[in-house]
């Protein structure tokens, strides 16, 4: 029996998703911009300056080259994720115009917020949408289990798409999932998905999942009608959803992308778009070993990854619910053959079909040997909330048996074992968390061997140049006269944002020549070992003057220019 | 029961890798020790590969880019490693195999072993002794130059050193001593000789004493190797005009070996390189002369 999900369950994931919101805020000053954002931020200013025209003068604001010159940067993702960037920018800097320090503490918190936000968000829809399929204290722990992964940790501080697009697109599933029973949710199962073909191109793959999953679901139901067993009659067989996403999703997608409006440039502009991520460039990554540059690449990727960053337990407590909802995952004929005494079977709708195909689609896609896999974990992020669900499940199974069990042997029993199985689900996700920051794309857990294993093993140490973030200390008082730097993977731009956050004295500047900076930073990732050999001919010298590492690897070698000690 | 399990796996796995990491003391200790028993010509390494900035931050002094950038064990008579988590460096593979190491110490979490290989059979180094040689693109001679190193970012190659020959007119037309990346992300310290199509570019050491062998080592690097569309690089050895071995490296050679007898006594020895397309053919060499191999080391 599914519970009644009322105010006060909103009002816990309000607070869950609050409370993480506040963390991130509480945390995100670690962690310097990385190369993705300083391109989302310029974005992010470019359209607040074409809101602000909008309101101020709408007629000059809708003109082919107003909207050209506010929505042409950055034209390879749609406009929703960076706009609400902006208009968080616009927020602070209103706030900041009225004579106070702003709403955020930092400038780049103005930016990032809106994904933090997201991030909060999903909690709250997670633990709804876990609390409705597999009860209440399934919901709560899978949502904890999200919050608790050390990379979507990391990415849920960063103005970027991958936490919005798995918001949304989780949405849109549960929307969907609704939409079977409900005929008002068929509407927003179209609005949502409309959210996500405006958030990030990992949207397209949602309409083929759902199809697959009602292919599955109606086969099913003409079956119990072949064989007269009962149907609830809520269930809404008929292609809705469908017609709803057809109908609402691209229009919002257009109307939240001003780049698309002209109506003699639209289709153009969108086969660009289309074309930008069908043929995607390849970046290099490393993976045990190797630095993969071209297809074909290996299909182990995604799984190996999400074994390697996703602590053991979330793993092996989704491994659990899945085993658990695993019959009810089969078609009839396979259950009534090979599984006859089980007692799991299938709700009307075919959940599980649904939340596994959005479990493994993500994956899958990652998996395909002409997929890119510079992007590591995020580019799959959309599957962990579905993993979650799972995970939660498995710990209610499991904090279940244990306080049963050995649980029931404590002191006060009814309480403390509740309060020491959930202390032993969360800990060690806690752990790994805690000990990822703030070097969250450098972490591995102990599957791998932790960081010094997973270096053993030749896996991508980082990449976006964000942990420079961890040298500001060291820049400024090295150089309290000022100086330069030499910035390899970090963006001007990103540099410029720890100027504005004030985390980097102004005279301590960016340098675009390695010869003639005063400081050399080298990111380590396997092919960036030109830079260190190029900082050993300039200087004349192999060795730095500083290794920033984490659990004992080094993660950035600095280098320091002779004529400074002349 | 299970989730207790897990729990403490990866609760005491964190502890276990927490109390293997070395401590910056450990390699204090380890590097003091090296420090006080160094003898030039000795050669320090440590594994796994991922601590060498570690290495080189506490002993990067004593360990030039011509070291760091090695191509061989030839040219050292003594090695040191610095081994954490159990590992062992890779270029010395062939050495453990032969013998046992003549010296292990601990520090911490650190090993430290010392391997004697005997003198080196290298007598005059190619690569580190470009400043006493003659360079010519066909028949007009390359001129030294003296500015600031130029160059530098990902995917641009070896840094222009501020002292090379220059061919010219085009500006990768240069002769110096830099380090490439190679096929396998590797430094290597060499000479920078792109090729000028079939018109030779010629790098020529006079009146050097032979003491039998010379031991040249190629490549191009990474970015432009790796794709594997790009035409050869020809090299040929020279002494005293004639020709004593040849190299043709293709891509997916990666730093590829040549060994040519040069005779004994004085002579000039000249190192030629070709390509029937020069186009992304960023070729550097590193070469020595050398004696007769030692049993151990080379």
């Amino acid at each position: 029996m599914r519970p009644r999900i009322g105010f006060l369950d909103h009002v816990l994931g309000a607070l869950l998703g609050a409370a993480y919101v506040a963390v991130l805020l509480g945390t995100s000053g670690d962690l310097a911009m990385s190369r993705d954002e300083s391109f989302y931020v310029t974005a992010a200013q470019d359209y607040a300056g074409w809101m602000r025209q909008l309101w101020n003068d709408p007629d000059a604001a809708l003109t082919t080259e107003s909207i050209d010159r506010g929505w042409d940067y950055n034209h390879e993702h749609p406009g929703l994720a960076k706009a609400l960037f902006g208009l968080s920018w616009i927020a602070h800097e209103n706030a900041k115009a009225d004579g106070g320090d702003g709403l955020f503490a930092r400038d780049s918190d103005a930016f990032r917020f809106p994904g933090m936000v997201c991030a909060g968000l999903l909690l709250w829809l997670l633990y709804i949408f876990g609390a409705r399929v597999f009860g209440r204290e399934a919901g709560a722990y899978a949502a904890v289990a999200y919050a608790l992964m050390p990379r979507p940790f990391y990415h849920a501080h960063l103005d970027c798409f991958d936490i919005p697009i798995t918001l949304v697109i989780t949405f849109a599933v549960y929307a969907y999932w609704r939409a079977l029973t409900s005929r008002a949710w068929v509407v927003v199962a179209g609005l949502a998905w409309g959210l996500a073909l405006a958030t990030k191109h990992n949207s397209w793959v949602l309409p083929g999942i759902f199809l697959v999953h009602y292919v599955w679901m109606t086969w099913a139901v003409r079956g119990r009608l072949r064989r007269e067993e009962p149907v609830p009659a809520r269930l809404i067989t008929r292609p809705w959803w469908m017609i709803s996403l057809a109908w609402l999703g691209p229009p919002l997608f257009v109307a939240t992308w001003p780049w698309l409006w002209h109506p003699e440039t639209m289709l153009e502009r969108f086969g660009w778009y289309a074309r930008f991520h069908l043929n995607h460039e390849y970046y290099t990554i490393a993976y045990l070993g190797r630095s993969w540059f071209e297809p074909p690449f290996p299909v182990s990727y995604p799984f190996v990854l999400t074994a390697f960053t996703v602590p053991l337990v979330t793993l092996v407590m989704a491994g659990l619910g899945l085993g658990m909802r695993l019959r009810a995952m089969l078609p009839r004929f396979v259950r009534q053959r090979v599984w006859k005494g089980g007692k799991v079977e299938p709700d009307a709708a075919h959940t599980d079909v649904l939340l596994v195909g959005c479990l493994l689609a993500p994956m899958l896609m990652i998996a395909l040997p002409s997929s890119p896999i510079f992007g590591g974990t995020k580019h799959w992020f959309t599957a962990y909330p579905f993993l979650c669900l799972y995970t939660g499940l498995g710990l209610v199974r499991a904090t279940g048996a244990f306080r049963h069990g050995l649980g029931a042997q404590l002191p006060g029993a009814r309480w403390t074992a509740r309060v020491v199985g959930a202390t032993l689900a969360i800990a060690p996700m806690l752990v790994q968390t805690v000990r990822s920051h703030p070097f969250g794309l450098s972490h591995y857990t102990p599957l791998a061997g932790g960081v010094p294993g997973a270096a053993d093993l030749g896996m991508n140490r980082q990449f976006w140049g964000f942990t420079t973030g961890s040298l500001t200390r060291y820049f400024a008082e090295q150089m309290p006269n000022g100086g330069s730097v030499y910035l390899c993977d970090t963006t001007p731009g990103a540099w410029e944002m720890l100027h504005r956050d004030g985390a980097l004295p102004r005279n301590v500047r960016w340098s675009a020549s390695l010869t003639n900076a005063d400081f050399v930073m080298v990111h380590h990732e396997d092919h960036f070992a030109e830079v260190d050999f190029q900082a050993w001919v300039a200087f004349g010298s192999t060795k730095p003057a500083h290794v920033l590492t984490y659990d004992g690897v080094p993660i950035v070698t600095v280098y320091e220019n002779p004529r400074r000690r002349r | 029961m299970l989730l207790a399990l897990v729990t403490l796996y990866e609760l005491l796995a964190q502890g276990v890798i927490d109390a293997r990491v070395p401590a910056h003391r450990d390699w204090s200790a380890a590097s003091r020790h090296i420090r006080e028993h160094h003898r030039d010509g000795d050669l320090i390494v440590s594994a796994p590969a991922w601590t060498d900035p570690l290495l080189r931050r506490e002993l990067g002094d004593l360990l030039p880019a011509a070291q760091a950038g090695r191509s061989d064990l030839a040219p050292f008579a003594r090695v040191w490693e610095i081994s954490a988590r159990g590992r062992r460096a890779a270029d010395l593979v062939a050495v453990r195999e032969a013998r046992e190491p003549d010296e292990t110490s601990t520090f911490g979490a650190l090993t430290v072993r010392r391997f004697d290989l005997g003198p080196s059979s290298v007598a005059f180094d190619l690569t580190s002794n470009l400043r006493d040689a003659q360079v010519r693109r066909g028949d007009r001679t390359c001129t030294w130059r003296r500015s600031t190193a130029q160059g530098g970012g990902l995917g641009t190659g070896p840094l222009t050193p501020a002292e090379h020959f220059f061919c010219g007119p085009e500006p990768w037309l240069w002769v110096g001593e830099t380090v490439t990346e190679d096929l396998d992300l590797q430094p290597r310290h060499c000479i920078w000789q792109h090729p000028a199509g079939t018109e030779p570019i010629t790098t020529t050491y006079r009146n050097v004493a032979l003491p039998g062998r010379v031991v040249l080592h190629g490549g191009i690097y990474y970015l432009h190797e790796r794709e594997r569309i790009h035409g050869p690089v020809d090299v040929r050895v020279l002494v005293e005009g004639r020709e004593v071995g040849r190299m043709r490296h293709e891509d997916g050679d990666g730093w590829r070996r040549m060994e040519a007898d040069t005779g004994t006594g004085t002579g000039d020895v000249t190192i030629e390189v070709t390509a029937p397309d020069a186009n992304m053919r960023t070729f550097c060499w590193a070469a020595d002369l050398r004696g007769p191999a030692r049993e151990v080391g080379e």
